[in-house]
């Protein structure tokens, strides 16, 4: 560190008030010293010269009237004018000596009481100058000798020697200086005064600021806020320090119920807040607790707010994490989750979120982490309890920032319930259904039946009256019995499956398989209706996540949907267009089923309310209206859509559109 | 001479097995998969007996019948019905249908309802139905052959009137192994009973096949008379 550097460190350190009062010092010194060197320089030299000037003259004068004297060598003569002249009125304080020489060097005359001593007859006058100076000795004293020629015509016939006295010079001099010293040192000490008042004056509200700040900053906000102007605020006197719905204005520069206009930060000054007429130091102090006060202000509405959270937090009937983004684990949890997750606190805390749903927890976590902004829903989650038992939820998380990290504020609700109660719901319908077609499924089962008693009726008759069957006969009622066994059993298949209660999770599913299924139910029934269907299955269908039974269910309402809507416009026996038209086919990363039907079609009005639970066209008792709001929460269940397409007179298109699972794990 | 029976079915493999097993009891089978195609059989072969299913798409069995009556009122047409599909039975009694059998089909039922129909079609050729009275110790009983129709009717009626003249403890309506009795048949017995209902005289109907007893316990009409089959003696003899 080179000393200027030491310097500043040290400058830097030291109060506002001394650097106030340091650097008005060393300017006033350094104006000072400037003015005093100048002044001396210009004064000292002027006065000495003035003063040699003055000698010179008297020297002069002496040359110019003893000329005749010693000319007559006269040296009484002489004597009383060097005497005349020396001690003529002030000037005996100056002139130490007068004598003149000839040109010889012999002393003529002097005004010396004593002999006059050898070394004042140093100063020679060199040949062609008029006159000469040089600083002599005389006893203790130190003169200034002059000496100048004593002419007559052209030749020189001696000089004249006037000592002038070098104390009196140097006490004028010296009578300068004091006086000078004396208003240099009161500008010095006035402009201390000045300035430490000045730098008192600044530095005093500065540190006031710095201690309130000081205090602050540690937390303590109940500090008096005496500053400059005297007087503390009253905080009752501020009506939004007690009502934290109403902001002040002035701070918050909105008010309460008001949408913040684009002119709002202009808004009224607050009944809190003052500012002095005054400098920039009242101003600043003003502004320091306007400041304060705020802060103050918003630290109570933080606290409540903080307060309010943290207890909506703690006693909110559903589970709420707080999860890292960056590593994935749970930071904070409410007891909610301890409680339905049933894992102690200290446990949860650190977790990876993940082992809490390790199916579904993913993508919410990419999706905060791929910087997903806003809150996302995730619907029917499947998460797990300490030890495992699964359990359905809906999820909401939003992001948040928690302890400076990106977080996501995740709330769950369990549904388990509502899931199963919706599961029973749909269980019900789908018996419902299966009554419906109950009388459909006599029939189809009859109909192998019937081939198989005939058959076997053929053969035991043959077998009584021990008759010959022929070999092929026999082989043709054999096989067609297998295989009319067969069908029976299949339907029967068909059947379980459909009544079957789903399980909660759902399975991969080719959307053609619930139609064929559906189809070989009802198919033979709708057909004795004279009602046909035409098929355009698209084979390699993307599957699709559902459960398959359900989506039979969905299909077997649809289908009986249509033929109801065929026989209101035509019956079995007159004929007319009765088609309903099944079309499956993937569209992007969609899977479609359409079911089109030749019936009346469904007015612009009921369309819209169509899928309203209890909403039915039907006359009363023929229906309960359920199908289709059913039909319409399971489609939502699957992430799918179902709309309408309907003309009055022309018949109707339900399409039913899936979002399309990955492929190569399709089950059924 | 073997006799031709017309099989209409839509199932083909219920065609097939009719045909062996009809073929085994000497007929010889003729088949159509539905209505249509049995009533244009039935015009180019003209059987005398048709075995049809009533459930059948394109045409049903009931359209068949009526065609098929409008062709020959005589045809013995018998129909196959889902079990216990009585609605159905008895609409089809009502359009002539001279007798119906059960899904799925038994041999025994079978075998009657071909013999039934055998004996009605030889006694149609003579004559119509016959009513016959006879008067027992305790009753008074009216013997019924062949197809109770809107024709044998007005015999039955007057027969039953008579019965009731008699004043006996009850009048015993005997059906024989081959009657029959069609939708107007149905009806007017039906209104034969109610009419005597309350007269204090006891109506027993003897001798019905199961299938006509399920269609009267349907109907309603064993309000008015009571089934009896076993111990006809009691009334008769004593």
């Amino acid at each position: 560190m080179t000393l200027g550097e030491r310097i500043t460190a040290r400058f830097t350190r030291i109060g506002l008030r001394e650097k106030l009062l340091f650097s008005m010092l060393a300017a006033v010194l350094f104006i000072s010293v400037a003015i005093a060197l100048i002044s001396r320089w210009i004064l000292v030299s002027s006065l000495t010269n003035e003063l040699e000037m003055r000698g010179f003259a008297i020297a002069h004068s002496v040359a110019e009237r003893g000329g005749s004297y010693l000319l007559d060598n006269d040296i009484p003569r002489l004597l009383v004018l060097i005497f005349d002249e020396a001690r003529l009125r002030q000037r005996k304080d100056l002139v130490a000596y007068i004598f003149i020489e000839d040109q010889a060097g012999n002393i003529l005359a002097h005004t010396l009481t004593h002999r006059l001593p050898d070394n004042l007859r140093a100063n020679t006058l060199p040949p062609g100058k008029p006159d000469s100076i040089k600083l002599m000795e005389l006893g203790d004293q130190e003169v200034y000798d002059l000496a100048a020629a004593i002419n007559e015509g052209l030749y020189r016939i001696g000089t004249v020697h006037v000592g002038l006295n070098k104390r009196h010079i140097d006490a004028l001099v010296g009578k300068l200086r004091v006086a000078f010293l004396g208003f240099i040192s009161a500008v010095v000490i006035i402009t201390i005064i000045l300035s430490s008042w000045l730098s008192k004056y600044i530095t005093k509200p500065v540190s006031d600021l710095t201690r309130l700040s000081d205090e602050i900053s540690r937390g303590n906000f109940d500090i008096p806020l005496k500053l400059g102007s005297g007087e503390d605020w009253d905080s009752a006197e501020c009506p939004a320090f007690s009502n934290t719905d109403l902001p002040c204005w002035h701070f918050d520069q909105s008010r309460s119920g008001q949408t913040p206009a684009e002119t709002h930060r202009k808004c009224a000054d607050c009944a809190f807040y003052r500012k002095h007429t005054g400098d920039e130091v009242v101003q600043l102090g003003d502004s320091f607790r306007n400041m304060v006060w705020s802060i103050k202000l918003y630290r109570r509405r933080l606290r409540e707010s903080e307060e309010k959270y943290r207890s909506l937090f703690d006693s909110g009937p559903d589970p709420i994490f707080v999860v890292d983004c960056a590593s994935g684990t749970i930071r904070d949890a409410n007891p909610r989750t301890t409680e339905l997750y049933g894992y102690p606190r200290e446990q949860l805390m650190d977790m990876p979120f993940l082992a809490l749903g390790p199916e579904h927890n993913a993508a919410c976590l990419d999706f905060f982490t791929e910087g997903g902004g806003g809150c996302v829903y995730y619907p029917k989650r499947l998460h797990y309890k300490n030890g495992g038992e699964p359990f359905f939820v809906n999820m909401h998380a939003c992001p948040i920032s928690y302890r400076g990290r990106q977080a996501i504020i995740i709330a769950v609700t369990d549904i388990t319930e509502l899931i199963e109660k919706d599961a029973q719901l749909i269980q019900a319908a789908k018996m419902k259904s299966l009554g419906e077609m109950s009388a459909g499924v006599a029939h189809e089962i009859n109909q192998p039946l019937n081939a198989i008693k005939v058959g076997s009726e053929f053969l035991s008759m043959m077998w009584e009256e021990d008759l010959e069957i022929p070999k092929e006969h026999f082989g043709e009622v054999v096989n067609e019995i297998s295989s009319q066994v067969d069908r029976a059993a299949e339907i029967i298949d068909t059947l379980r499956s459909f009544g079957r209660k789903s399980d909660l999770i759902e399975e991969s599913v080719d959307l053609n398989q619930p139609v064929r299924a559906v189809l070989s139910m009802v198919r033979r029934q709708f057909e004795l209706e004279n009602i046909r269907f035409e098929l355009e299955l698209v084979a390699g269908l993307s599957p699709v996540r559902a459960h398959s039974n359900r989506l039979q269910q969905v299909l077997f309402n649809l289908v009986t949907n249509a033929r109801d809507a065929i026989n209101d416009v035509s019956n079995a026996d007159t004929g007319g267009d009765r088609r309903i038209i099944i079309r499956t086919g993937n569209r992007e990363d969609k899977v479609f089923i359409e079911v089109e039907d030749t019936g009346g079609g469904i007015d612009e009005m009921d369309q819209q309310k169509i899928f309203e639970p209890f909403f039915t066209t039907k006359e009363a008792g023929q229906g309960m209206g359920l199908g289709l709001a059913i039909t319409y929460g399971i489609i939502k269940d699957y992430g799918g859509e179902i709309r309408i397409d309907s003309t009055k007179g022309r018949g109707t298109v339900f399409r039913m559109e899936f979002p399309a699972a990955a492929r190569g794990e399709t089950k059924a | 001479m073997s006799d031709k029976v017309l099989v209409i079915d839509d199932e083909r493999p219920t065609l097939k097995m009719f045909t062996l097993l009809l073929s085994a009891y000497g007929y010889e089978v003729l088949t159509a998969e539905n209505g249509l195609e049995g009533v244009e059989t039935f015009r180019r072969e003209s059987p005398d007996l048709v075995l049809t299913d009533i459930k059948m798409p394109i045409m049903d069995g009931i359209e068949a019948l009526k065609a098929i009556k409008k062709l020959n009122p005589a045809t013995e047409v018998i129909v196959i019905t889902g079990h216990g599909d009585m609605d159905l039975a008895i609409q089809a009694l009502n359009l002539d249908a001279t007798d119906f059998i059960n899904k799925p089909l038994k041999r025994e039922a079978l075998e009657k309802a071909l013999t039934r129909a055998k004996e009605r079609m030889t006694i149609a050729r003579n004559s119509e139905g016959q009513v016959v009275l006879e008067e027992k110790n305790r009753a008074a009983v009216i013997g019924v052959r062949g197809n109770v129709s809107a024709m044998t009717m007005p015999r039955l009626t007057e027969a039953f009137e008579k019965a009731m003249a008699m004043d006996k403890e009850a009048v015993l309506i005997e059906f024989e192994k081959n009657a029959s009795i069609n939708g107007a048949g149905i009806t007017g017995l039906t209104e034969l009973l109610r009419g005597n209902a309350g007269s204090g005289t006891r109506v027993y109907l003897a001798g019905l096949s199961s299938n006509f007893r399920s269609v009267f316990e349907a109907l309603g009409i064993t309000r008015y008379a009571e089934l009896f089959d076993q111990g006809r003696e009691t009334l008769t003899d004593a």
